[in-house]
């Protein structure tokens, strides 16, 4: 064990040590792996859902914690380190970080779905340690240089940014088109925000908590629903086509409207969200919740529906959701309710966990 | 002469010679090595050997010639493990830098910092030892020759092209141009259902290899505006209201021309054929017909997994393009007889083991 002296510096971390054991640990400081990588000093971290999963139920689908990792994914920091073939940051420069670095060498990746790949060393899915640690070491690509005028805050929120973006992308949503989303936590209102700066005609919110629909009107939905409860005995589906009747009827959508972004993962929601899409129309799932969900699969088949999943980001999603930080199109700092120090980390996720309705993004400060 | 790494060198313009050079290191993990068995010789290898640059790319010391090869692998990283020792393999010859916007996009043939084997400064595999990532060799079934192997690189460059059109089964298409590459095109519009193909030169033989081989219709060109061709061939050739896809693989601007006129309206115009950098073009048509007018070069993300699957398959057979084979010590032989326009493909074997 070495001997810490003031001068020597090490790397904090908080780390997720068994299914709802967190600690914080002392690491020590990483190197570069290669002449490719830099060395961030991280600043701010929000917290997603995922991470509280993880902590909660120690696995996402086939990711099972097996070993201890250090929690969050959602970071900015500043560069304090860069190998010697780095050539977009240099020492000094503030970045957002993109937590998800792939093979580069499989078909997945040449093809231009990197976040398809199976090697992904993405922050915070087991085996990989996140972000919630003093100093962070990623490929220099996958840092994203935010301008003087974009505080930390702002850098971090960035990757629920460029989520929205990549589901947008999927989508191929196009100027002057109708969208209706799903869901207005963080990722629905984002997407709310993404549609409305990329020309759509109309964005509509749904959720069943008025507050959130209440920020959501005010973020980047022309319109907010907030669903009737389905009547005691009335048969699910049934009730989802009745939430879609009444969402064409009360927004004029018509036949309905061109795009569905889902962000809910609820089952309801996922059903509504096929009855309401028009024909022909395209339906994004985002969203995750119960993996398997009764799906009205002839109304899709009928109504040539294009269904498309979306995880994560690719290339552009970064850029693109700073220069929409950047531009004041989105003023991501609204999403911000709660803040915490590094050394309060634990108290930050079990406030995400708790799930209050006036928490909505909460972010950590980096160690000092 | 020693046998460590024979290799054939362009020297300078006009001077290629034999030189011994060291076998070369894996620089990575994932790196192999092959020993090459066969390679084919490229237009732009024997336009570096006559004038020593293509655009901006200038040779300014010597330089190995070659891409179009194919062969065994002898040595491979601690880290591979989608080939082995022994496996017969296509050689992929541009290596791209996996971290830029255009190779994360997926379009890794445009990356900036690409390293194509022959294009200066990166030496080309004419030698008898040459290194790639893993994942830029592709392993040949045992139906697949190795001289089949080195077509591979050819045929790429003709499936990245028809992907560029957007071939549906049923189109009609004319290709513009019956080389090596023009005749691929042919080959892989047929495979991927086009309904009528028509292959334009100006050399009737190749015409005649062209209708033997993918084309179902074939035109001579002729001493006319290019407009009046465009109408001979649609004429001629049933083509309606005029082609669904038109590919020039010549470079020649009175083809480039006649392409652009020869398509119906809202066509789709590749330009895959490298000869004057500016030339007239009928803007005017482009615009009023609403064409689709795209550049391909080289190849990206699945074009040579597509090309061995699709020889494999039988769908497409490239055997009959293979004109000629001399030894790696008669290389200028060959180089000379492609310069002399003879033979389709001519390929040059891989050095000889020392006896």
């Amino acid at each position: 064990m070495i001997m810490k002296t003031d001068e020597q510096d090490s790397n904090p971390s908080f780390v997720l040590r068994a299914i709802k054991d967190v600690a914080f640990e002392d690491r020590d400081v990483p190197k570069l792996r290669d002449e490719h990588d830099v060395r961030v000093h991280i600043a701010q971290t929000g917290i997603c859902g995922s991470d509280v999963h993880y902590w909660q139920r120690g696995r996402i689908g086939d990711f099972i914690l097996n070993s201890p990792i250090v929690l969050g994914h959602e970071s900015s920091g500043t560069v304090v380190e860069v190998g010697s073939a780095v050539k977009n940051v240099k020492v000094g420069q503030r970045v957002a970080v993109e937590p998800g670095v792939p093979c580069r060498f499989c078909d997945y990746c040449r093809s231009g779905q990197y976040n398809l790949c199976n090697d992904t060393i993405f922050a915070a899915t087991p085996p990989w340690d996140g972000t919630l640690s003093k100093y962070y070491v990623v490929a220099s690509d996958y840092t994203y240089p935010i301008p003087d005028h974009m505080n930390m805050e702002e850098g971090a929120l960035v990757e629920p940014v460029a989520v929205a973006v990549q589901i947008t992308k999927v989508a191929d949503l196009r100027a002057n088109q109708t969208v209706v989303v799903f869901g207005c936590g963080p990722i629905g209102v984002l997407c709310q925000a993404v549609a409305k700066a990329y020309g759509a005609s109309r964005v509509i919110g749904v959720d069943v908590v008025q507050s959130r629909l209440d920020f959501a009107s005010s973020f980047g939905a022309d319109d907010v629903f907030l669903p009737p409860k389905p009547e005691s005995g009335v048969d699910p589906i049934e009730h989802a086509e009745t939430v879609a009747a009444l969402l064409k009827e009360k927004f004029n959508l018509g036949e309905g409207p061109d795009i569905v972004l889902e962000c809910t993962g609820a089952e309801p929601c996922i059903q509504a969200g096929v009855f309401v899409t028009k024909k022909g129309g395209t339906y994004v799932q985002a969203g995750m919740g119960k993996e398997v969900v009764a799906f009205p699969i002839t109304t899709a088949c009928i109504r040539a529906l294009n269904i498309k999943g979306s995880i994560r980001y690719t290339t552009g999603c970064y850029p693109a959701a700073v220069d929409l930080v950047a531009s004041g199109k989105i003023d991501v700092k609204r999403l911000i309710t709660n803040r915490f120090k590094f050394e309060e980390a634990e108290q930050a996720f079990e406030l995400v966990k708790a799930g209050k309705q006036d928490v909505f993004k909460v972010v950590i400060e980096g160690v000092q | 002469m020693g046998q460590e790494n024979l290799s054939f060198v362009l020297e300078k313009t006009g001077v290629v010679k034999f030189e011994d050079r060291p076998v070369p290191k894996l620089a990575s993990d994932y790196d192999v090595l092959v020993n090459v068995k066969f390679t084919g010789i490229c237009g732009s290898d024997v336009h570096y050997w006559q004038h020593g640059a293509i655009g901006s790319f200038i040779v300014k010391a010597p330089m190995v010639l070659g891409h179009e090869s194919s062969g065994i692998i002898t040595a491979v990283g601690d880290k591979v493990s989608t080939v082995k020792v022994g496996d017969r393999v296509a050689m992929e010859p541009g290596i791209p830098c996996r971290r830029c916007i255009r190779c994360k996009d997926g379009k890794y043939n445009l990356c900036v910092d690409m390293r194509f084997a022959a294009t200066p400064p990166i030496d080309g595999t004419l030698a008898k030892y040459y290194t790639l990532p893993e994942d830029f060799c592709y392993k040949l079934p045992e139906s697949v020759s190795l001289e089949e192997g080195a077509l591979m690189e050819p045929l790429a460059v003709g499936v990245h092209i028809t992907r560029q059109a957007n071939i549906q089964p049923g189109q009609s298409v004319v290709v513009f141009g019956s080389g090596p590459v023009g005749l691929l095109c042919c080959a892989v519009a047929k495979a991927y259902g086009a309904n009528k193909i028509v292959a334009v030169d100006i050399n009737k033989e190749r015409l005649d290899f062209a209708k033997s081989y993918a084309a179902t219709d074939i035109v001579v060109s002729q001493r006319e505006s290019a407009a009046d061709s465009a109408a001979r061939i649609i004429k001629d050739c049933d083509l309606g209201h005029g082609a669904d896809v038109a590919i020039d693989a010549s470079g020649a601007e009175p083809c480039i021309q006649a392409g652009i006129h020869v398509l119906r309206t809202g066509g789709t115009y590749v330009q895959a054929g490298m000869g004057k950098s500016d030339i007239t073009f009928p803007i005017g048509a482009m615009g009023a017909k609403e064409l689709n007018v795209k550049g391909s070069f080289r190849y990206s993300s699945g074009d040579y997994r597509t090309s061995v699957d699709l020889v494999t398959s039988g769908r497409v057979s490239v055997k009959e393009l293979i004109s000629n084979k001399v030894k790696f010590l008669d290389a200028e032989t060959a180089f000379n007889d492609v310069k002399a326009a003879k033979g389709i493909k001519v390929l040059i074997e891989g050095v000889e083991d020392s006896a």
